[in-house]
């Protein structure tokens, strides 16, 4: 025992100059992710999802399949929509889209591992940032809504963006909107420097023929919140959405949405 | 009683660690990229020069309040770097107009850092000449070279910034204190060490933080001997004086032990501030105010730390902590918890190095005030481990304890086994040099690895860089990996001759950008295209130094490109640093990293 000191010291040390010798030899190589790739490519289809994981390899990802991704598909409201996901793993991770799903095929590539899933993707009847050009506005902001690349909670999402003005209130009504089983939606604050400088709230109110159903606070550490509301399928509902900048303080509150009327 | 020879030996063994340290600085550096921060204070560093150049040729209208306005001062709380003060920057002027203008030696770059790597040097010997003086020159060794062999402590000393100069203004202002416990004229050089520290970066005014509980702890302690107070002095056998006996001891102790020591904190060390800030030498107050001021009020910078990315407060309060825990090498760890266990016994066992002026307390309070601000939760979030390094001669020290105290028991199992004899000559020390060279290898091995990234680099415990981002750890700051793009940039999107240029979206690369023009690392044709929605518009190619918060930088290129796909990424370990994209139709499309 009274070597311990330094048997502990010695193991430690040798320890760590195995690990640190391992680190650069783990990271997966060019070979590995051309060949990656190259099976991606080969079993593709347009319209088909492809997420990293971990998330911090996603510059690599893009960098080798960030053609086969448009603006859309990066800046998705969320996953449901795609009946095919490629998921490209380091270090085994796992992608939050493909959390709840099991691979019906996956294949190693050196230090990455490719895999495939499929889902029963849900059927988009209304988007409503597509649909933001037929909507009502009204209440006072900052320009008008506009549909735009974001980043909420440090991840892009295409959204509407709608700036309310202080302690105000913006209404988008949607008038005939045809309606699914179910309504999803997500929500957030964009922009990380306003989020940073002004840390009052938003809120989101969602109303179908009067009725709230979806009512949420959002702040500014809360990233890209969902909400979901179960809805009878009709044609003709009209829809609000209500954004708020809670308090007088609250300026540049981008208040940034996305949501599906889904079957 | 001291042998003449072993002091000689001492210095000259000083002497070669500060320019083994001086030389690993130099030849690091030259790899490493521009840090933001370093172009505003080589420009304001070369103005602040050039006034002291013309004040000491007694250049008439340079002492006036106007010529060192705008020199030093301003309207505004950056105007001339001012919210800094100029000790450092001054150096690195005067380091670049001689070794890079008039003598020619190094670059604009190199030069201005030579300043910062010196001090760092000087930190090294003096970490080696403390831990020689309380566990021996071996001890002293090993801790000098695990200090030199911190990738982050490296890193920062071969840039012209302020975080390395200032632990080594810390550690000599504590140095100078501890001297001053024996030697009233000591207090001369705390005061100018202090002010020094002072005139190097803000946080020196922690400092008293340190000495002033030290002191009231040797004033007690020294006290209480003089009463023969058995709680100090185990060998006493008088009885235990009275209360009032005691206080008036302490009380005595406190004004005997060292009078100068408040006159040099509170007077000495500001007026050595102000002798070289002359922003200070009018409206001294409002100047003082000004500085601390912008400090108070600083905003907070984005931070990523254990997956979250932290602009308010309040702080995690263990991020000083956990964040030494996964950039300092292990086994220094190790070696450090080894030591403080070891230095702990002594204590207990009443055999404390030079207790009556207790210098492993000194350092250990050092730490603790240097990391327990940041411990706050409310402090402004600055980032980064840079903001705690003088903690880490505290650490390098006790892990050079740890190392001897290590090997000196493998020699005592020896001998008890009687595998040596007691008079085993070099037996005793070859133990502690076998331990050492372990854990200053596995020290040197990350120290490598981290190169030339140190900033994106975790130590084995967090998994090296990958490591790193897993645990959600802040990737880098300052844009200095950016340097890492520029040899894709030449190749690959610098115009041929006669072409037009390609603006360059470079974000927090952008000061550092003119720079790199002028040292020859980016070719003509590449000019940095502005800031923001406009710079990204104007450009043909961008740069994302990635940090979690710089997604903002992403999402603004694709919508303007209108791809996703970077043409070129920049990886350490596996891990993404900077991308490249290119404005399509491509000028041309690469794959490789």
């Amino acid at each position: 025992m009274i070597a311990a000191p330094a048997l502990f010291l010695a193991l430690v040390s040798f320890w760590e100059m195995v690990v640190v010798s391992r680190v650069r030899v783990r990271a997966p190589s060019e070979r590995d992710w051309q060949a990656l790739s190259a099976a991606v490519r080969a079993a593709h289809r347009p319209g088909d999802l492809i997420v990293f994981a971990p998330g911090w390899i996603d510059p690599l990802g893009r960098h080798y399949l960030g053609d086969l991704i448009p603006l859309e598909m990066a800046g998705r409201m969320d996953a449901a929509r795609y009946p095919v996901i490629w998921e490209v793993s380091e270090r085994g991770a796992r992608a939050r889209e493909t959390a709840d799903l099991e691979p019906d095929r996956s294949q190693d590539f050196g230090r990455l591992t490719l895999r495939h899933y499929r889902q029963r993707a849900a059927v988009v009847v209304t988007d409503f940032a597509a649909a933001l050009p037929g909507a009502e506005v009204s209440g006072r902001s900052r320009g008008a809504p506009s549909v735009l690349l974001e980043e909420v909670g440090f991840e892009p999402h295409r959204c509407v963006v709608v700036v309310p003005a202080p302690d105000q209130t913006v209404r988008i009504r949607y008038p005939a909107v045809e309606l699914g089983a179910e309504l999803v939606g997500h929500v957030g604050l964009a922009d990380v420097f306003t989020r940073r400088d002004v840390r009052d709230p938003a809120r989101l109110v969602v109303s179908i023929d009067g009725r709230t159903v979806a009512d949420l606070t959002v702040g500014v550490d809360d990233g890209w919140v969902r909400f979901r509301a179960l809805t009878t399928p009709h044609a003709g509902a009209v829809v609000e959405i209500a954004a708020t900048a809670i308090g007088p303080r609250a300026r540049d509150r981008r208040v940034c949405f996305a949501a599906e009327a889904r079957r | 009683m001291r042998i003449p020879g072993q002091r000689v030996r001492r210095r000259l063994i000083a002497a070669a660690l500060a320019v083994a340290a001086l030389i690993a600085v130099l030849a690091t550096q030259r790899h490493t990229g521009i840090a933001r921060d370093e172009v505003p204070y080589m420009t304001s560093g070369a103005k602040y020069a050039r006034w002291w150049i013309d004040f000491a040729s007694l250049r008439d209208g340079t002492t006036s309040e106007r010529r060192i306005t705008d020199t030093f001062g301003g309207a505004h709380p950056t105007d001339n770097n001012r919210e800094h003060p100029p000790l450092m920057k001054t150096l690195f002027g005067l380091s670049r107009i001689l070794f890079c203008d008039v003598l020619g030696w190094a670059s604009e770059l190199t030069a201005s850092r030579l300043p910062t790597a010196v001090l760092h040097a000087a930190a090294v010997a003096m970490i080696f000449g403390l831990g020689a003086q309380l566990w021996g020159s071996a001890a002293g060794l090993f801790a000098a070279l695990l200090f030199l062999l911190m990738p982050r402590a490296l890193f920062h000393a071969g840039l012209a910034t302020f975080d390395a100069p200032m632990v080594a203004l810390w550690l000599a202002t504590l140095l100078a204190y501890h001297r001053s416990l024996a030697s009233r004229w000591w207090s001369i050089g705390l005061a100018v060490a202090f002010g020094l520290a002072l005139a190097t970066k803000h946080n020196a005014l922690m400092l008293p933080g340190v000495i002033l509980p030290h002191y009231a702890w040797v004033a007690w302690r020294r006290s209480r001997v003089a009463v023969g107070d058995p709680a100090a002095d185990p060998s006493s056998a008088a009885a235990r004086p009275g209360r009032l006996v005691r206080l008036r001891g302490f009380v005595r102790a406190l004004v005997r032990i060292q009078p100068f020591l408040v006159p040099a904190l509170a007077v000495g060390g500001p007026l050595v501030l102000i002798a070289v800030w002359p922003w200070l030498w009018f409206d001294t107050v409002q100047h003082v105010r000004d500085w601390i001021s912008f400090h108070t009020h600083h905003v907070h910078y984005n931070f990523e730390y254990l997956g979250e990315n932290y602009n308010h407060p309040p702080f995690p309060w263990h991020v000083a902590l956990v964040t030494t825990l996964f950039t300092v090498p292990v086994a220094t760890l190790a070696a450090a918890v080894v030591g403080a266990a070891h230095t702990a016994a002594r204590v207990r066992r009443g055999t404390a190095v030079d207790p009556d002026r207790a210098p492993v307390l000194l350092m250990a309070l050092s730490a603790a005030v240097a990391m327990g601000v940041f411990l706050i939760p409310t402090t402004p979030i600055f980032g980064a481990e840079k903001h705690w390094a003088p903690a880490m001669p505290t650490f390098c020290l006790l892990a050079g304890a740890g190392i001897i105290s290590a090997g000196d028991r493998v020699w005592r199992a020896l001998v008890m086994r009687r595998w040596i004899p007691v008079t085993g000559g070099f037996a005793r020390p070859a133990g502690a040099i076998a331990v050492g060279l372990l854990v200053a290898s596995a020290a040197l091995s990350e120290t490598v690895a981290a190169q030339p990234y140190p900033l994106s680099s975790y130590n084995a415990l967090a998994g090296g860089a990958p490591g790193g981002a897993d645990l959600g750890m802040n990737r880098q700051f300052w844009g200095v990996a950016a340097r890492g793009a520029l040899p894709y940039l030449d190749e690959h999107v610098a115009p041929a001759s006669g072409q037009p240029p390609v603006p360059v979206y470079t974000h927090d690369a952008s000061p550092a950008w003119g720079l790199y023009r002028r040292l020859g690392l980016l070719r003509a044709g590449l000019p940095d295209a502005g800031g923001e929605e406009r710079g990204v518009q104007r450009s043909r190619a961008a740069l994302v130094i990635h940090e979690r918060h710089f997604a903002r930088h992403d999402i603004m290129i694709w919508r303007e490109y209108g791809t996703v796909q970077p043409a070129f990424v920049l990886t350490f370990q596996g891990v993404p640093l900077v991308s490249v994209y290119l404005r399509p139709p491509p000028l041309r499309q690469d794959v490789g990293h």
